[in-house]
């Protein structure tokens, strides 16, 4: 098993490493999102002498999850902020708040931004995603201040929020969808009802456009149903077969080119750009050419370095979204699977679940569920395992969905980082 | 994979409408109306469908493209393939396929092919064959080159049964034959998967782009659309009849009356078929773009062109 000896600091050529107490297995996770946390928080439930060292930036974490609904005017945003004092006092997580730099995977350490390193024994990266500045030509990160995507929560989601509350009544909310895969597939669809939500309350005359790389997106036809019943004319879809697809972002003028040559002017343009796996995921070189990280489905080992597990966003999972409930369900299945290798015993049998509830108007909620196994090595969708929200259901039964979409947000945060209510 | 019933999403279609402004331009044929199931001619009408693609190839439950030998290469696996190789042997892996390598809509999976050639007079690459093994049927897409493209590069959208690898072969002006192929993993996404409508007034509404003015010598880019469900004959409607084939199987791209480009189109190209291509005229003149249905129906677009 190849564990480092004694100290927890050693002092190596006046280099700061952490090891992990000696003969005790130590696991290095990095991230704290929805994977990485939840990750943290099972090994040491699966195994409480084991060393697990939590590398995050961010002492307090907000979720892209409801973010919208602070888009729309449904939540304070401190409401979708998080810490690890759960993970330290109550699990025992080692927790530095560092940027992982670079990985070392056949010396098994870590280098932190800070300067010091991690000796582990597994890793687990959950970095989320990082955007392929530039794909999409026009949108680089300077672009994002004039034209954010706020597809990370933070000053992004506060720049788009302050843009609306700028915006004239009668001006034109354009956002731009981009081509599978993504983080969150409902994601750009929850955010349009929203907004539209917000426009329809505050700036009744305005419009919303979604301009789209795609002809099919997540629970399309709920969405449009929702629509029409509360927004009307109010909001607009373009898919790609109506030339829905931007080809072109200028920031400065606001405007957008799609292919086959229509230029739209925005009041507010939220652009959703290309993505890719976190940064360290390609340090480590456990990406591949599509720019996520393949896996074995049975473990999340990468199918590139030994020892490495990547879970959450990062991840090739498909037919799993890229959404925070897989990323949890990841957290788990992969410390079972890491539990196991470190006490050499079989690894367990994997399923995940995912829910994604929509939250299209206050009270109007839709939902799309399914259960994934792994069936001659792929993962695949547990046949007849899921479905969506009916079509036509009254308005009691979305009021129930919006509902279940806040228990769920209730739910997973306490079962992610264990939030205690404010106070 | 279960289908499912819901709203007719004819939003969409009438919301997105975003038309292309060189539309006046268009000389255009009458729009066909669709000659099976519950027709009523005039109105606008969606069609409810059972699932996305071609799943409904489901109901023939054979390959007939795969052959049961594998392990050799992928032109040998594919019938059609062998036949119109007849007998000779290409150059493997001279093609390049752009495809993603994990896809969660079979019904629209984008893919580039590109070939180094200097695409000159006297050395071009004048045809080019895809073929998905996996389908109901393997035929994709037959595409004659000529010189006038400037580069060996064309884009389309194409629709995967399940997973497989999509094969290209390749001839070149001297006979030449050269072939590529990649794998991709197509995964059922519940997340993803909608009822699939269609809205018969616009069908074979065209969206085209070119480049007004181009250098001596530039290349420029074509972009094409038309709105055509490329019906496969493979699936049933509403009311559980088999929807007839119907599809767009002529596309042909010209410059000053010389072919740029021209393809045969199968079944297995996505709904509104999309063509992107380099063009390299030379000199000033008119592009024009036809596209023909099977039941004979066509329409044709022109634009000018500058160069210089
Ligand atoms: C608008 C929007 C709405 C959404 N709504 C939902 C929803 O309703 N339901 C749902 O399930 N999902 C939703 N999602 C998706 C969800 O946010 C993601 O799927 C989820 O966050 C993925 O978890 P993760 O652990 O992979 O990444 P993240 O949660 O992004 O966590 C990654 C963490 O890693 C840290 N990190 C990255 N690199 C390093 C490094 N090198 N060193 C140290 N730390 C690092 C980051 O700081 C971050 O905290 C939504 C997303 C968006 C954008």
């Amino acid at each position: 098993m190849g564990l480092l000896g004694a100290g927890t600091l050693l002092a190596a050529g006046g280099l700061r490493v952490y090891a992990g107490r000696p003969s005790h297995a130590h696991v290095a996770v990095v991230g704290g999102g929805f994977g990485g946390a939840t990750a943290a928080k099972y090994l040491k439930i699966l195994k409480p002498d084991l060393d697990v060292t939590l590398i995050e930036p961010n002492r307090r974490y907000y979720t892209c999850p409801f973010t919208n609904l602070y888009l729309g005017g449904l939540r304070d945003f401190e409401s979708l902020g998080h810490d690890y004092r759960e993970l330290q006092e109550d699990y025992g997580v080692r927790v530095v708040p560092d940027f992982a730099e670079d990985v070392d995977v056949d010396g098994r350490r870590l280098k932190l931004a800070e300067g010091s390193e991690i000796a582990w024994d597994r890793l687990i990266l959950s970095p989320g995603i990082d955007f392929r500045w530039g794909a999409l030509e026009g949108y680089d990160e300077a672009a994002a201040e004039k034209a954010p995507h706020a597809w990370k929560a933070g000053p992004q989601t506060h720049l788009l929020r302050r843009q609306l509350e700028e915006m004239e009544d009668g001006g034109t909310f354009v956002l731009v969808a981009p081509e599978n895969p993504f983080r969150c597939p409902p994601g750009p669809y929850e955010r349009v009802s929203l907004i539209a939500h917000y426009l329809k309350r505050n700036k009744p005359r305005s419009k919303v456009l979604l301009l789209d790389s795609k002809d099919n997106f997540s629970k399309q036809g709920l969405f449009m149903e929702g629509w029409e019943e509360h927004y009307g004319e109010m909001v607009e879809w373009v898919g790609l077969s109506n030339d829905g697809r931007v080809i072109r972002v200028d920031p400065d003028r606001l405007e957008v080119e799609t292919e086959f040559g229509t230029i739209h002017r925005a009041s507010v343009l939220n652009v959703v750009p290309p993505q890719k796996a976190g940064l360290i995921a390609h340090r480590a070189g456990v990406t591949d050419e599509s720019g996520w990280v393949p896996v074995d489905p049975n473990t999340f080992q990468s199918r590139k370095a030994p020892g490495v597990y990547v879970i959450g966003d990062a991840t090739e999972a498909a037919p799993m979204p890229k959404s925070g409930f897989v990323a949890n369900n990841h957290g788990k299945v992969t410390a079972a699977a890491v539990v196991a290798d470190l006490e050499e015993r079989a690894v367990p049998k994997p399923t995940w679940a995912n829910t994604c509830y929509s939250v299209i108007a206050p009270e109007w909620g839709i939902t799309v569920a399914n259960v994934y196994e792994v069936h001659d090595g792929e993962l695949r969708e547990v046949p007849g395992s899921g479905g969506v929200s009916p079509s036509g259901a009254p308005a009691d039964f979305r009021r129930n969905e919006a509902r279940y979409a806040e228990a769920w947000y209730a739910a997973i945060s306490q079962d992610v980082w264990g939030t205690r209510p404010p106070g | 994979m279960e289908s499912r019933v819901s709203a007719e999403v004819s939003f969409s279609v009438e919301a997105g409408l975003n038309m292309n402004n060189k539309n006046d331009k268009k000389q255009r044929l009458p729009t066909p109306v669709p000659e099976s199931g519950p027709a009523n001619p005039g109105r606008r009408r969606a069609l409810r469908l059972l699932v996305a693609g071609l799943a409904g190839a489901a109901l023939t439950g054979r390959t007939p493209g795969l052959a049961n030998n594998r392990g050799s290469a992928a032109w040998e696996r594919i019938e059609p393939a062998r036949e119109r190789l007849n007998g000779a042997t290409p150059k493997d892996g001279a093609i390049k396929l752009d495809l993603p390598g994990v896809t969660q809509d079979g019904s629209a999976v984008p893919l580039t092919v590109e070939i180094d050639s200097p695409m000159s007079e006297d050395d071009f690459i004048e045809a080019v064959y895809l073929y998905a093994g996996g389908n109901p049927t393997p035929e994709l897409l037959d595409v004659y080159l000529t010189p006038l493209v400037g580069r060996a590069r064309f884009s389309t959208r194409i629709r995967l049964n399940k997973s497989q690898s999509v094969l290209a072969l390749a001839r070149t002006n001297r006979g030449e034959w050269l072939a590529g192929d990649r794998e991709v993993r197509v995964t059922v996404s519940g997340c993803l998967s909608r009822d699939d409508t269609y809205d018969f007034d616009a069908v074979m509404r065209t969206r085209v782009r070119v480049p007004e003015r181009l250098e001596p010598g530039q290349i420029g880019e074509v972009r094409t659309l038309i709105d055509h469900p490329m019906e496969t004959g493979l699936r049933e409607d509403g009311e559980g009849q088999p929807i007839p084939e119907r599809i767009i199987n002529e596309f042909r791209a010209e410059f000053n009356g010389k072919s740029v480009l021209k393809a045969r189109l199968y079944r297995a190209i996505s709904a509104n078929p999309y063509l992107r291509f380099p063009i390299a005229p030379n000199g000033s003149g008119e592009a024009t773009f036809h596209w023909t249905e099977d039941t004979g129906e066509s329409v044709s677009e022109s634009f000018r062109m500058e160069t210089g």
